[in-house]
């Protein structure tokens, strides 16, 4: 019985892991780094996305508000997710603070960032947005300490 | 001691509860529309109030509404969003009096969209009314359109914002029938969730062109109106027992 919940629990983590989105509310912690410094290229190559990122949210922007499309790719949202760095404390930056991601090119470009006036900087989410359950690293915790004590 | 027959019986297992039985229970979350497909006009969103159910002086709707979109006051009421607020009437021959939660009525005629300038304020293909705040010039017609008073202005700068429901000073916004939730594929809005966990089960929210779904059925067995008829707005949020 162990066995089979533990094969059980191997796949469902690895299941769970494919499922990872920007909207399950739970962020990426790696304290002093954001999820992007451990990723080999973003969602386009990387020069495209230096020059012309504000297209492909322009574009999304209008497909998402007027006809509800909600992929990740180049959602705002999942920008601000993999982006945003955390603090030694886990807490997240807000990508538009001083020398954060967004932040620093667009000071040096002299370009205003209006996004911000509207979107939130950091990964937010009411707390009841479990409209899709996902098991959060506490609960993996549980369950791993649970199957262990049942023998 | 495990074997290699048990092995493979378990993993098999393992595999068929992993895959079918999550499938099985979330039978209603696939047949929910792919993140990448536009939205259409096969269904078409609304909501059903009964008002008998209404509590006065519960607030779980609102208060609901508040968290999920990140609606925070100023302290000054008179000019603080309020995408749902609870409102009580008294008919004035019977002295019944009524409270009920009022939102935007997501009209299939909608006054706040005729008199956009720019074209912000319009109806999705699924039924629901609500600003395009990167068009929104913040010139409030739509406010004074609107019968239902359904619209807010935002007046101040706005920080901590919910990744699910941005908004900014000086667009107009109202209820959009939790429209993030509802294209990822939930089946239920925030006021309505609320209204379920206070216990009083006076909102009902749907698909008015499934005609299994709960909305409807609530909608088929109440017989409720829709307020202000004689606008001829053909609004897709319904009152019952006013």
């Amino acid at each position: 019985m162990k066995h089979l919940k533990i094969s059980f629990l191997i796949f469902i983590l690895s299941v769970g892991i494919q499922n990872v989105s920007s909207h399950d509310g739970s962020p990426h912690v790696t304290p002093g780094k954001s999820k992007a410094d451990s990723q080999e290229a973003c969602v386009e190559p990387t020069e495209l996305m230096r020059k012309e990122h504000y297209m492909f949210l322009l574009h999304q922007r209008d497909e998402t508000v007027i006809d509800g499309v909600r992929t990740k790719k180049h959602s705002f949202a999942n920008c601000i997710d993999c982006h945003v760095s955390y603090d030694e404390q886990g807490k997240a930056i807000p990508i538009n603070a001083e020398g954060q991601f967004c932040q620093e090119c667009h000071v040096k470009t002299a370009t205003n960032i209006t996004c911000f006036s509207c979107h939130a900087a950091e990964p937010r989410f009411p707390q009841h947005s479990g409209m899709t359950s996902k098991m959060n690293s506490n609960d993996i915790n549980e369950l791993v300490k649970h199957i262990n004590n049942d023998k | 001691m495990i074997n290699r027959r048990n092995f493979l019986v378990k993993s098999a297992s393992a595999l068929a509860i992993t895959f079918v039985v999550p499938s099985l229970l979330s039978s209603k979350a696939h047949a929910k529309k792919p993140l990448a497909q536009k939205v259409t006009d096969k269904q078409s969103w609304g909501i059903h109030v009964d008002a008998g159910k209404c509590v006065e002086g519960c607030t779980a709707c609102v208060d609901a509404c508040n968290e999920e979109n990140g609606l925070t006051g100023f302290g000054r009421p008179e000019t603080d969003s309020q995408w749902i607020r609870k409102v009580t009437v008294k008919n004035k021959t019977t002295d019944k009096i009524t409270t009920m939660p009022m939102m935007c009525q997501h009209c299939e005629n909608p006054p706040c969209c005729d008199v956009c300038p720019t074209g912000a304020s319009f109806k999705r293909v699924d039924g629901i009314v609500m600003v395009n705040q990167h068009t929104c010039i913040g010139c409030r017609y739509c406010m004074m359109a609107c019968p239902f008073k359904a619209r807010s202005f935002v007046h101040e700068t706005l920080t901590q914002q919910n990744t699910n429901a941005p908004r900014g000073k000086g667009c107009v916004e109202s209820c959009n029938l939790c429209v993030n939730r509802i294209d990822h594929g939930s089946e239920t809005t925030a006021c309505e969730d609320a209204c379920n966990k206070a216990g009083h089960s006076a909102i009902t929210f749907g698909d008015l062109k499934n005609p299994t779904s709960k909305v409807r059925i609530a909608i088929d067995s109440n017989s409720p109106r829709r307020l202000r008829n004689d606008l001829n707005l053909q609004q897709k949020v319904f009152y019952s027992n006013i």
